[in-house]
């Protein structure tokens, strides 16, 4: 109610003058708009109207699927410049064994892809055990390749040629096949046949035609 | 509060209008009703939160009886072993229960305070009683019944997955009609019959309240309704990037029109009231009020940055959330500006300390609100728990805290005592606060700790935590010290509930009913004249324009509810329809993909089954063209790819990794150990275990109807294909269930939910991938083939 607006509110609001609206008692200040809001508020307005220009009306290449198709570019130039692109045979897998970075970049893939079934060591979980002799799929280093790219076990290893750089395939390849003979105990029975052993490192390097050329 | 004399408070102010004088009452018992409703769903909504956080923290909450039969086997030395008790409660995953959260806190909690409140002021704003008690009554009673089918269809997963819309078809019709008929009808009558001649801006913001909620909540749930033996189940008229675009104008304005203007229009009456002083700028409050009713509706694409959702209408939902930066804090600052020469009551009254941090979270979530919706913050933010936190500072501090101090305000009034005690009130504002704090701040690091993780890049170029479920157990510690917040606001709210109580329990015998007098208005009215111009040496469009700028117009419209209304309506129409029409209409904005075909009808059965599960609270289907995202889940997802969605089913939260590339990546038999128990086939999940899929057994009879409602709905399917659905069904479940036996899984799975789940989620984001829409996915034999 009125009465209570009659404690002169203008003693702690200097200058602010009372509009002639009251409703049940609630009163209003007929204070302007203070300028900082309102120009903060033009602001924001000018800016969200250049924004869009820029970015819908403007130039080619700013949309964000060009920005992301560059990304990939620059990131395929830093993973791979120097190795071109790679087939998953045998020699070529052998050969990246010996590199420990480009191990270290196949356990990053195993890591992504393939724990969830192998382990996180490749002791073997839902898939077999990755790190004895025993192989179910493979009989030759180069079928550690083709298991990864087509799948195998009618679907209970999935084909990763959709989802994995052929690259990546080798170096996923490589380190798990560096994974034997560590005999890791996992949760599942040997499976598969032993195999004879990997071919031989040093005898390999001559042979291999330097890739990306 | 100090006690009050209830009579004075209630005096209406002083009779402006000559008519004859009026005798009148106010209706507070339907005003006492609402708050009591408003502080148990508080209790309930806060406790439903507790469960959710703890199970996220203790994945195996939702089998709260293992504990016991763990303890019986082993102090019984395995004589007793009770299998059956080990089994999850399905009912309560995180997945049902999390729905259940907001609904109840959004629409039960914040509901029921606003329908309080406006109540309360409308009447006393309007000098006039609500029209209609018997409306008010049906409003109750139909509100509070909308919110017990609530709670018990969330949990048993009959849901439309849509955030904040997930009450099925025949609760949306109740909603429609409780809000719109008996408390927009009860709201707009009362208005008409009012003996004050212009609207408080309290009152505008109620206006635009209900309005738009009804619009919104009209236009997101058009559905088209399965009919069967048992079934509540409805498809959206719109599927993909329309859905999409659908729900999350929904679920923005969702925020912008229930828990933002009824809560503006809630502090325009109490923070006055309680502070005893004018509103700071009428100016302002003209200026905020139709900059945030315009603006807010076109920032619901902010919640889709980076998805399939054409990128124009993302950078609209950018900009004009950077716009709405001062329009909503306008709000914050006519309320803080507002306590200026009542600073000094804050330190001593509880009511205004509630709405001083109220008003403060108001400004804080507003602020981050347009920070996050900045596209490459946004990358960073969108699908962690950034968001989490960031509604919660809305939600917990800005609505909480305004219902918890109008509850204080109204219950001295409403009671006609003293508060039980002031103290308790005290220490309901500090652990409240407290809990706000012990909850936000963790939940903001874990946040930005696994938006960061995800993506994080080694020097080689690839991710340097790609294992998802490591960025999981590295924020698990922040979800232990968020139960905590929780358990403080709860707690704080116990002391409110029982403060209440206690003062119900000293009100008279007899509730005083104070008879108010007032005139009825008068048929002529004579606005003030136009102001003069206050420029010199200015063109007559510059005396207009300064005319204009004085804003007296706008005192005309605040007697002529129409008009305003309608003014209303078209504010927020207009731009939705700016954003709305190009997304229906223009074709390129989803580019169709010839080998993406409709699911088979296994699948659909398994989709309607992921979303009754509720799993998309916890797995995005939409992998954004970012290369850290990329690389963690492949191909990123096109608008083409999500045309038979019908609900689309993107997510909003990671909790788990994105699935929308799931098909082919894991063995079916993977699947079924997964579901099994997730923590045992990916040790540190917080997954719930969902081994009643294999038990419960799929409902194929109704599988010809799901198909012929998406017929319906324009999904090329052939009477063929739909009459013969249910044996396609069957033999595409005895495909898979055969594979898992040969994969060495359990066998007898064909007509069990599980395989139907499986089908669809290995036929998730494999489309893009075929070469020819004809290649199926899996060798289906024909219908009625021998299998």
């Amino acid at each position: 109610m009125s009465e209570h607006n009659q404690t002169d509110p203008q003693a702690d609001q200097a200058g602010s003058p009372l509009t002639d609206h009251e409703y049940d008692g609630i009163r209003e200040y007929d204070n302007p708009i203070p300028g900082w809001w309102a120009w903060i508020f033009a602001g924001s307005c000018i800016f969200a109207v250049l924004y869009y220009m820029a970015y819908q009306l403007g130039t080619a290449g700013t949309s964000v699927a060009q920005a992301y198709d560059n990304s990939v570019t620059a990131n395929l130039l830093l993973q791979f410049e120097d190795i071109g692109t790679l087939a998953p045979d045998e020699s070529t897998i052998l050969k990246y064994m010996q590199d420990d970075d480009w191990l270290l970049f196949g356990k990053q893939t195993f890591a992504g892809n393939c724990v969830s079934c192998h382990g996180k060591n490749g002791e073997g979980l839902v898939g077999p055990n990755l790190t004895d002799d025993q192989f179910k799929n493979a009989k030759r280093l180069g079928d550690i390749g083709t298991v990864i790219q087509n799948g195998a076990a009618n679907g209970a290893m999935p084909a990763w040629n959709n989802r994995l750089h052929p690259n990546e395939i080798v170096m996923v390849a490589a380190y798990v096949a560096s994974l034997r003979g560590q005999n890791l105990t996992g949760p599942r029975a040997p499976e598969g046949e032993i195999i004879p052993p990997w071919p031989d490192a040093p005898a390999i390097p001559d042979t291999v035609v330097e890739p990306g050329e | 509060m100090t006690p009050t004399n209830i009579s004075e408070l209630n005096a209406p102010g002083i009779p402006s209008n000559s008519g004859v004088l009026e005798k009148f009452t106010y209706d507070d018992k339907i005003v006492r009703m609402f708050l009591f409703a408003t502080i148990v769903w508080a209790l309930v909504a806060f406790l439903v939160g507790i469960i959710a956080a703890i199970e996220l923290a203790f994945p195996a909450a939702n089998q709260p009886l293992r504990v016991l039969s763990d303890a019986l086997s082993y102090l019984s030395g395995g004589r007793i072993s009770l299998d059956s008790w080990q089994i999850g409660i399905e009912y309560l995953t995180f997945g049902r229960i999390r729905p259940l959260h907001t609904n109840a806190a959004i629409f039960a909690f914040a509901g029921n305070t606003i329908f309080a409140g406006i109540y309360y002021s409308t009447q006393r704003l309007c000098k006039t009683r609500m029209a209609s008690d018997l409306l008010g009554r049906l409003h109750f009673w139909g509100w509070q019944l909308i919110i017990v089918s609530a709670a018990v269809t969330l949990p048993l997963g009959i849901t439309q997955s849509k955030e904040y819309a997930e009450l099925e078809w025949p609760i949306d019709i109740a909603i429609a009609v409780v809000w719109l008929v008996f408390f927009g009808g009860n709201f707009f009558w009362t208005l008409a019959k009012r003996r004050e001649r212009h609207l408080y801006v309290a009152i505008w913001f109620y206006i635009a309240t209900i309005v738009t909620v009804t619009i919104l909540h009209v236009f997101n749930n058009m559905v088209i309704p399965v009919f069967g033996p048992g079934l509540i189940k409805s498809y959206p008229i719109y599927a993909g990037v329309q859905d999409a675009f659908m729900q999350w104008w929904y679920g923005h304005n969702a925020v912008a029109f229930f828990l933002t203007t009824p809560f503006l229009g809630l502090m325009y009456y109490f923070l006055p009231k309680a502070t005893d002083r004018p509103i700071f700028s009428y100016k302002l409050s003209i200026i905020h009020f139709w900059s945030l009713v315009f603006i807010y509706i076109w920032a619901g694409p902010h919640h889709l940055h980076y998805t399939a959702l054409p990128e124009w209408a993302s950078t609209l939902g950018m900009i004009f959330s950077l716009m709405l930066w001062m329009p909503s804090w306008g709000g914050m600052i006519n309320g803080l500006l507002t306590l200026r020469g009542a600073w000094h009551k804050v330190t001593t009254d509880p009511v205004l300390k509630f709405f001083v941090v109220a008003i403060t979270f108001y400004g804080m979530a507003t602020f981050e609100g347009p920070l996050l919706s900045i596209k490459s913050v946004n990358a960073l933010s969108h699908y962690t728990d950034w968001t989490i936190a960031h509604v919660h500072a809305g939600a917990l501090g800005w609505n909480g805290f305004m219902a918890f101090g109008m509850m204080y305000f109204l219950l001295p009034r409403l009671m006609q005592t003293k508060l039980f005690s002031t103290k308790l009130a005290e220490m309901h504002f500090w652990l409240a606060t407290i809990g706000i704090l012990l909850y936000i701040i963790p939940i903001y690091v874990a946040g930005l700790t696994q938006g960061l993780m995800w993506r994080a890049m080694t020097e080689q170029g690839q991710l340097a935590y790609p294992d998802f479920v490591e960025t999981v157990t590295r924020i698990i510690p922040m979800y232990y010290i968020r139960i905590l917040g929780g358990l403080c606001y709860f707690t704080g709210a116990l002391l409110g509930f029982y403060n209440y109580i206690q003062t119900w329990r000293a009100r008279p015998s007899k509730y005083d009913e104070p008879v108010h007098e007032a005139p009825a208005l008068s048929a002529g009215y004579a606005d003030d004249p136009a102001p003069a111009s206050r420029l010199k040496g200015v063109t007559e469009t510059g005396h207009k324009l300064d005319v204009w700028m004085q804003m007296k117009w706008h005192r005309k419209w605040e007697r002529l509810t129409l008009r305003f209304t309608v003014w209303v309506i078209i504010a927020v129409a207009v731009a939705s329809l700016f954003e709305i029409i190009p997304t229906f209409l223009i074709r390129s904005n989803v580019p169709t993909i010839a080998t993406v075909t409709p699911y088979t009808p296994l699948e659909l059965a398994g989709r309607d089954i992921y979303v009754a599960e509720g799993c998309y609270n916890c797995h995005s289907q939409m992998i954004r063209p970012i290369l850290s995202e990329t690389k963690r889940y492949g191909e990123y997802s096109k608008p083409g790819e999500s045309v038979y969605n019908h609900p689309f089913q993107w997510g909003s939260r990671r909790i788990g990794p994105d699935l929308a590339r799931e098909g082919g990546k894991q063995s079916h038999l993977w699947h079924v150990l997964h579901f099994q128990e997730p923590a045992k086939v990916t040790p540190g999940s917080i997954m719930p275990e969902y081994s009643w899929l294999e038990k419960k057994k799929l409902d194929f009879k109704s599988i010809p109807l799901r198909v012929k409602a998406m017929r319906i709905l324009g999904v090329p399917y052939t009477l063929e294909q739909e009459q013969t659905a249910q044996d396609h069904a069957k033999a595409q479940a005895q495909t898979i269930a055969d594979e898992i036996v040969v994969q060495g899984g359990p066998a007898g799975l064909e007509d069990k939910e599980v395989v139907a789940l499986i089908a669809y989620l290995q036929r998730l984001g494999t489309d893009l991938f075929k070469t020819s829409p004809d290649t199926p996915d899996v060798a289906i034999p024909t219908a009625g083939s021998e299998h």
